[in-house]
């Protein structure tokens, strides 16, 4: 699944910096500038979904307020000439394909379809001499891609708006439909205001899943109507939680955007905080020292031997579940400590009553939490020890997600599930940031090095799988765990790296990195004028001379 | 009612008393906080004193509901003050730019754990934001681009700001390496001048002043003195760090000029360094360079007052205070913040930060300013610094990547408690009210 792209005539010191790369996509080297009346024609689109209205004014937004110069030693000066004499484009034509009949459904219809089912892909066309560029797409969301890509194409010169690569044509759509990204809001809050800031930048490098790893050990941030107490008593502070309405404006914002939420309530491990609200649930909370009984502080897991904690928490999956429109719900499944169990007095004596083993114990919690969702429409998704480490029935249709090391994927391949690559070996963006547990002051992160991202680009979604096996990655996310992380620094560490993934899923891998480290910092810049905070990839005398400052320079 | 009382028989401004010689800088204080509402007391010796004794004051007070409120009284401080003189923090503005109003921000943090120099890196290869009024084409053609470019204003904005709390604002121009950019406007001052980095260079671009040609010394020396000159700190570095020799062994002209004068490079180097320091000197100042001018170079014409600053390794500290300099640590091993994010040179993935790992504040914080240091030489350990070089980091990151981390020197050039450890850094509350200043 290595990449095909063509490229007729790029001119060296030219700023094309689209990212992902399209499949396919030819460039010129004429000066075309946007008109001061340019505007977005959809009278081919009868009935256009709010969303798509909605997509299109940003866009028109994006092209007065980029205002980026290009990255280049005279940020596009000795093009002025050019764009004197250019011609100048008044309209971009969006319009379906032959083959779409009737009202349209909108992004956000589109964006929470079944993951194999989702059509992404466009044509875009921008012609040198002034006539109308076009988008053509067989659905809405493959419009707001190619609205994305449009986007990208213009450079600010003393406030003309211009491309020096006019004719323009691309033809594209995506290798993998699974592109994400996941933020865990629970080792540390992240206001809702940051969230959406983050799904903007998602959706301009046209990622496809925001997974929301909601809550965790530390704390308990949704608020939960049919279990008030999870977020009144495990909310860092009343303010510091996700309300009913905070979901649905995040979800809305994102859908709109062409991005599902993955929600994940981690289970059975990661639950301490539950026994804020329900001791009665969780198993050796705050037990010391925390190193025997879990993997970070404060220990505690969830009593999953029990019949009780196990209808509380289908009852818990089913109640947030109901509040997501997405197709698909994670259940985590990560990390467990059995040590935990082994001194919890009331897990052994389940154990004994029902005469099973801890893994038959925690295969009936697994089909019971999986059932209420299957019975939902939801399809589950798990991290890989649910099926590598245990015995367990797992729904067919479950996803896994790869996360302890890119090497794991064959055996989860092998066992028949669908899965997603999100190998902390690659993609975790918090590695490299020393070991944050005190009193230990030669600690390191666990994961280090710090995954760059061209380590990150480099990455090959199926290595060392068979061509059966391959067919089973449906994509991949970088990961930002956030016990030392929150909004401060949020936008810095995960942009542009997490970039990186976004183009690997929808390019396929294979990249030139050299060639890809300038279209990378143009993403960067272009991210920072739109007020995302994307840290500085180098210094930018390199970011303004592409090539001269690798290795191989 | 907090009363400041100051003793000294006349008040001079906490910028004056911030820039004095860092062998007489008084900044110590006595705070009290009765516990019955009585007036709570700040007194010190100088003004700056005073000031020390406000940040302390500021660091007593939390939030609830309204309500401000303090657990800590009734307080008593006797005589806090200083172990150490200089106490840094260091930024580069030239690998990439920041702002005034960065910068203030950064000082405003700096001002409330006590750091009172700021060590401006302020040009290298990649970029000269800094204008020269006398040599307009260093900037002209240097900075990145005139918004990205700090003016004669701009310098005076940010020393006003220090010096009113208390930071005394170390200047430095790199040279003779670290000069590639100076080519942009004068490349006949400059060997290997882009050329292949790899081979002539630490990092790219590659380039460093033609040291062995007089009529290079004295551009240098004059722009050096033209920046000094108005500043008011008593010292000014001009760097030396990191000379790539191989360079200068391909450069015609500077094997041309060897020859002529019959002088080896390090010989050259010396006549460089008393030209610069020479100017330097004229004007009052204290130079202040990188190890390698002492340990390396074999410089001899370094004057006994010039201050080193030992970068490479934290076991280098001790050579340089046996040839009898006073230093700052400044050591990569512990205070370097860029570390551990990864190599950013290109084409390179599996690359890595060359300073691997990271360094936590808990790894700084471990650090022993007097480790291999005899009795007799302690006081030439002047203080020390944390370091921020910027190839990958710009006003996006620049809080969180320096703070809170950069306040762990802060606290051991402060308090200078070797055998106190960790539970130190963790008493009393160690969020240092950052969120209210706008800090994150």
């Amino acid at each position: 699944m290595t990449r095909i792209f063509l490229v007729v005539a790029t001119v060296i010191s030219a700023a094309y910096a689209l990212w992902p790369l399209p499949t396919d996509f030819s460039t010129g080297t004429a000066a075309l500038t946007l008109a001061s009346d340019f505007d977005i024609d959809i009278s081919a689109i009868p009935n256009p979904p709010q969303d798509l209205l909605d997509a299109i004014s940003r866009t028109k937004g994006y092209l007065q307020t980029d205002q980026l110069e290009a990255l280049v030693v005279d940020r596009g000066a000795s093009y002025n000439q050019s764009l004197q004499n250019a011609s100048s484009l008044v309209s971009l034509v969006l319009s379906y394909d032959s083959g779409v009949a009737g009202e349209p459904t909108s992004i956000s219809e589109e964006a929470i379809d079944d993951i194999d089912s989702r059509v992404e892909g466009y044509t875009l066309t921008v012609p040198e001499d002034g006539s109308a560029a076009t988008i053509k797409a067989n659905s809405t969301l493959g419009l707001f891609r190619g609205l994305t890509t449009f986007g990208q194409l213009w450079y600010d010169l003393n406030n003309t708006t211009y491309t020096i690569e006019a004719p323009i044509a691309i033809t594209d759509s995506p290798v993998f439909p699974y592109r994400g990204f996941m933020l865990d809001t629970a080792r540390n809050y992240f206001p809702v205001s940051d969230i959406l800031r983050t799904l903007d930048a998602m959706s301009w490098v046209k990622m496809t899943t925001f997974h929301w790893h909601m809550v965790d050990s530390q704390s308990f941030p949704l608020e939960v109507p049919e279990f008030p107490e999870l977020s009144l008593n495990g909310a860092y502070g009343p303010s510091l939680v996700y309300s009913t309405n905070d979901v649905q404006t995040i979800v809305s914002y994102a859908n709109a955007r062409g991005i599902d939420v993955l929600p994940e309530i981690d289970t059975p491990g990661h639950t301490a905080i539950i026994a804020q609200a329900y001791p009665e649930h969780v198993a050796c909370p705050g037990a010391t020292p925390w190193a025997t009984y879990a993997n970070e502080p404060p220990a505690g897991q969830l009593r999953f031997a029990n019949a009780n904690t196990t209808n509380f928490t289908a009852s818990l999956i089913s109640s947030v579940s109901a509040r997501f429109p997405g197709k698909y719900f994670s259940t985590g499944g990560d990390e467990l400590n059995t040590e935990c169990y082994a001194i919890d007095e009331s897990t052994q004596a389940d154990l004994n009553t029902t005469g099973k083993t801890l893994e038959q114990a925690l295969d009936t919690f697994t089909q019971t939490v999986q059932s209420v969702l299957e019975d939902s429409g939801k399809t589950p998704v798990v991290w890989e020890e649910m099926v590598l480490d245990f015995n367990l029935t797992l729904s067919n249709n479950t996803i896994v997600m790869v996360w302890i090391s890119s090497a794991d994927a064959a055996a989860v391949a092998d066992k028949g599930f669908r899965l997603v690559q999100a190998p902390s070996d690659y993609f975790y963006l918090d590695c490299g940031a020393g070991g944050w547990v005190g009193a230990n002051p030669s600690g390191n992160s666990w994961c280090d090095p710090f995954k760059t991202w061209q380590y990150a680009y480099s990455f090959d979604p199926v290595a060392n799988l068979t061509d059966a096996q391959a067919k089973l990655v449906i994509g991949g996310e970088h990961l930002l765990w956030t016990e030392q992380s929150h909004a401060s620094n949020l936008d810095s560490i995960v942009w542009p790296r997490a970039a990186a993934s976004a183009e690997l899923f929808w390019s396929g891998p294979g990249g030139n990195i050299s060639e890809a480290l300038p279209r990378l910092h143009d993403v960067a810049f272009r991210m920072t004028q739109r007020g995302v905070g994307a840290i500085a990839l180098q210094p930018l005398w390199c970011a303004l001379r592409p090539g001269v400052c690798d290795l191989t320079a | 009612m907090l009363a400041l009382e100051q003793s000294a028989s006349t008040a001079q401004p906490i910028a004056t008393e911030a820039v004095v010689a860092l062998d007489a800088r008084d900044e110590g204080y006595s705070l009290s906080v009765p516990l019955d509402g009585s007036a709570g007391v700040v007194s010190a010796n100088t003004t700056l004193g005073l000031l020390r004794g406000l940040s302390t004051f500021e660091q007593l007070w939390y939030t609830y509901d309204g309500t401000i409120y303090t657990n800590y009284a009734p307080l008593t401080i006797v005589n806090d003050s200083p172990a150490y003189a200089y106490r840094g923090f260091m930024l580069d503005t030239a690998r990439n730019f920041f702002s005034v109003s960065d910068i203030k921000r950064t000082l405003d943090a700096m001002y409330l754990v006590k750091i009172n120099t700021f060590h401006w890196h302020i040009t290298d290869s990649q970029s000269w934001p800094i204008q020269v009024v006398q040599f307009p084409e260093l900037a002209q053609a240097g900075a990145y681009s005139t918004n990205q470019s700090y003016t004669p204003n701009d310098i005076q904005d940010v020393v006003t700001y220090a010096g009113e709390r208390g930071i005394d604002v170390l200047v430095e121009i790199d040279t003779p390496g670290h000069t590639a950019i100076i080519g942009a406007s004068h490349p006949e001052y400059v060997a290997c001048y882009l050329s292949d980095w790899i081979t002539f260079a630490g990092e790219p671009p590659a380039g460093q002043l033609r040291l062995a040609d007089a009529s290079v010394a004295n551009f240098t020396a004059a722009v050096l003195a033209a920046v000094a000159e108005t500043l008011p700190s008593t010292m000014f570095s001009t760097g030396g760090d990191e000379l790539d020799t191989a360079c200068y062994a391909a450069d015609g002209p500077t094997q041309m000029m060897l020859n002529e004068s019959g002088r080896t490079l390090f010989e050259a180097l010396d006549i460089f360094t008393s030209t610069t320091h020479g100017a330097l000197h004229a004007l009052g100042k204290t130079a202040v360079v990188w190890e390698e001018m002492v340990l390396e170079y074999n410089t001899t014409t370094l004057r006994n007052d010039t201050i080193v600053m030992v970068w490479i390794s934290s076991d280098d500290a001790a050579a340089v205070v046996q040839k009898g300099y006073r230093i700052v640590h400044a050591p990569s091993n512990y205070f370097y913040l860029d570390c551990g994010a990864g190599e950013w040179i290109g084409n390179d993935p599996t690359g890595n930060s060359w300073c691997d790992p990271f360094k936590t504040w808990q790894e700084s914080y471990t650090f022993n300013p007097l480790a291999n240091i005899s009795s007799a030489q302690v006081s030439l350990v002047l203080g020390g610094e944390q370091l921020l070089w910027t190839e990958q980091s710009g006003p996006e990151n620049l809080d969180s990547i320096v703070w809170p981390r950069a306040a762990s020197s802060a606290e051991i050039f402060w308090t200078g408690c070797m055998t106190c450890g960790i539970e130190w850094f963790r008493e009393g509350s160690k969020r240092l009210g950052f969120n209210q200043s706008g800090v994150p």
